[in-house]
């Protein structure tokens, strides 16, 4: 290792240690590299704005950011909900059920799982918790697990990053994670009815069928965004970006005209909370870029590559190992950071194995969306906490079950790949 | 003062709400113009490339808050209100160190980017990268100022926290939410 790569290592390690923000630690870290290694600080500048300025991919970032906030400004959510009620309240641990049916659909809308725990979730920890029919740990821990196949489902913002640092098509990346969300779906739903059973949670009382068309034709428009956005995305009408700028100009005309649920004022103040959400990550973007920039000058993949091969490792043994690690990160950092920064390092690694990127992808994302609900850092759960003020420790106590049912679930994708891969390789991807 | 206190702000949230709802209409005026005029306009993404850049360094010059950023605070958090102090201070240091070194030979490389201009709508690209240079200034500027006030009164406990909630710590920030 260079004199000049262990001083930007210590740098940024020390800056962020102490609670610097990331992006500025990488920034200040890529610069006492450029010095000691002599090159021009201006590099940093350099390649942070030509790597924004040239990545359109990134655009779709503040797009699905915007619509995910509106759909939550507007009633979207609760008509949604009022559906996924009527659909399957009725079976044991009824409302646990509507909780991961709802992640499903409202995962298929918006591409953040903070988006689906802050909105929708909110709603239905309060349909739960109502009198006491369900612990306050138990509504928040199904929730927050429920939220994480938010990114899995497209539109997905987490995939976006890793098509920018992969190089992989975002078209594939978005069909690959339609099966493991649906996954991930079910081992929750299984899990919830084991432990409803188990535990004796009251049955909801069931809306009688009859009354079933009325919600499904409440909630139709908004059940027709997830088939508007792939419509658009597999029958080429739109870019995958562009389909972030549908999704939001839809959430906007059904929250705004249709529901009319959307005044100017909240419309004014989603602007510019989206304009802030997407500055912060944007920063980390940057930092990601030039930290790229100083990652191959110093052919650090290269290297773990070749030693890696060398050790004669076979894929699977590869993969299990990354996934224990990014796990074991998910647990302190979040999920943004792994993608930009630690998971670049592996990608030339898995092209000499000859692991698939897109089925690298999904299984990175996947188990960063775990990291969300990890502790002690796990973000999904400050969000709950934030908004229902459920203490942490309550949420953690009922957290275990689905954290284990959802990592079984990512054995299952890293031992038969055919689960992500199946759907698009029928779409005719090459790989 | 009470105009760098509450218009500034809210002029500065203006204008990245206004920036940001202008980069969604264009993206809409791109996909109508290719899908329904069928000619597409070319100006279009050059435009709403320049708005995301301009959003994000505008965004962290003037309106994000120290606790919007991604961070990672499990150590600054633990830690006594004395050692946080300290960590702030450093913290604040180096961001202002880093920008100020940095600073003239990055001017010197957008300075010099007014040779080049951008492919559709020919703005010199220093035009566009300016807002880097703004950026930095600001950036230097901002951590100067908390600095000083750590130095004077401790470290802020707002960093972590969000408007209406009392949420414990450590709580959710903006950066984050994009996931």
């Amino acid at each position: 290792m260079s004199f000049e790569l262990a001083a930007c290592l210590v740098t940024m390690f020390g800056l962020a240690g102490i609670g610097t923000p990331i992006g500025y630690s990488i920034i200040l870290a890529s610069l006492v590299y450029l010095g000691f290694a002599g090159l021009d600080l201006a590099l940093a500048g350099e390649k942070i704005l030509q790597g924004l300025y040239k990545s359109f991919v990134l655009l779709a970032v503040p797009l699905f950011i915007a619509a995910a906030n509106i759909m939550n400004a507007g009633t979207i959510s609760e008509r949604l909900l009022n559906f996924c009620v009527a659909a399957v309240g009725r079976f044991r641990g009824g409302l646990g059920h509507v909780n991961v049916v709802a992640s499903l659909i409202f995962s298929g809308m918006s591409g953040s799982a903070v988006a689906d725990a802050a909105g929708i979730g909110k709603i239905i920890i309060e349909m739960m918790t109502k009198d006491g029919r369900y612990s306050r740990g138990y509504a928040a821990a199904i929730t927050a697990a429920t939220a994480t196949i938010g990114p899995i489902i497209p539109p997905s913002i987490p995939m976006v990053l890793y098509a920018l640092v992969s190089n992989s098509s975002i078209g594939a990346l978005f069909l690959a994670g339609i099966v493991p969300g649906l996954v991930m779906g079910v081992v929750l739903m299984g899990m919830n009815t084991y432990l409803s059973t188990k535990r004796g949670f009251a049955l909801e009382e069931p809306v009688p069928l009859r009354k079933l068309p009325k919600y499904t034709l409440n909630a139709f428009p908004a059940l027709m965004m997830p088939v508007i956005l792939l419509y658009g995305i597999y029958g080429g009408v739109t870019t995958p970006t562009e389909a972030a700028a549908v999704a939001a100009f839809y959430a906007f005309l059904l929250a705004a005209v249709f529901y009319r649920a959307l005044t100017v004022k909240s419309l004014y103040s989603i602007f510019v909370e989206s304009a802030r959400s997407s500055s912060a990550v944007g920063l980390v973007i940057g930092g990601a870029l030039i930290l790229n920039f100083v990652v191959v000058s110093e052919n650090i993949p290269g290297m773990m590559s070749e030693a890696l091969v060398g050790l004669n490792v076979h894929p699977l043994v590869f993969l299990l190992g990354v996934n224990v690690i990014i796990l074991l990160l998910g647990c302190v950092l979040d999920a943004t950071t792994i993608i930009l920064v630690i998971v670049p390092l592996f990608i030339p690694t898995c092209r000499e194995l000859g692991i698939d990127l897109v089925h690298f992808g999904v299984l990175v994302v996947v188990n960063s969306m775990i990291g969300l609900i990890t502790p002690p850092y796990g973000i999904l759960l400050f969000v709950i906490n934030a908004v229902t003020g459920i203490p942490l420790r309550e949420m953690i106590s009922e957290i275990w079950a689905f954290l284990g049912v959802l990592i079984a679930a990512l054995l299952l994708m890293i031992l038969f790949p055919d689960i992500v891969l199946w759907l698009p390789r029928l779409f005719g991807y090459q790989g | 003062m009470t105009f760098l206190k509450t218009w500034f702000p809210r002029g500065a949230e203006f204008i990245a709400a206004a920036m940001l709802a202008a980069m969604f209409l264009t993206f809409l005026l791109q996909i109508f113009s290719r899908y329904v005029l069928q000619t597409p306009f070319g100006w279009t993404l050059e435009l709403c490339l320049t708005l995301w850049v301009w959003i994000v360094f505008f965004g962290n010059a003037f309106i994000v808050k120290e606790r919007d950023h991604v961070t990672f605070d499990i150590f600054y958090l633990a830690a006594p209100r004395k050692v946080r102090q300290a960590l702030a201070l450093i913290s604040a240091a180096a961001i202002v160190i880093g920008m100020v070194w940095a600073f003239l030979p990055t001017w010197d490389y957008i300075n010099w980017m007014k040779m080049r201009k951008s492919a559709t709508l020919k703005i010199p690209l220093r035009t566009i990268f300016s807002i880097y240079a703004l950026f930095m200034i600001a950036v230097a500027a901002r951590y100067a100022w908390r600095f000083y006030t750590v130095w004077k009164s401790g470290p802020p406990d707002s960093d972590h926290e969000i408007p209406g909630h009392e949420p414990e710590p450590p709580a959710i920030r903006h950066g984050e939410d994009a996931t």
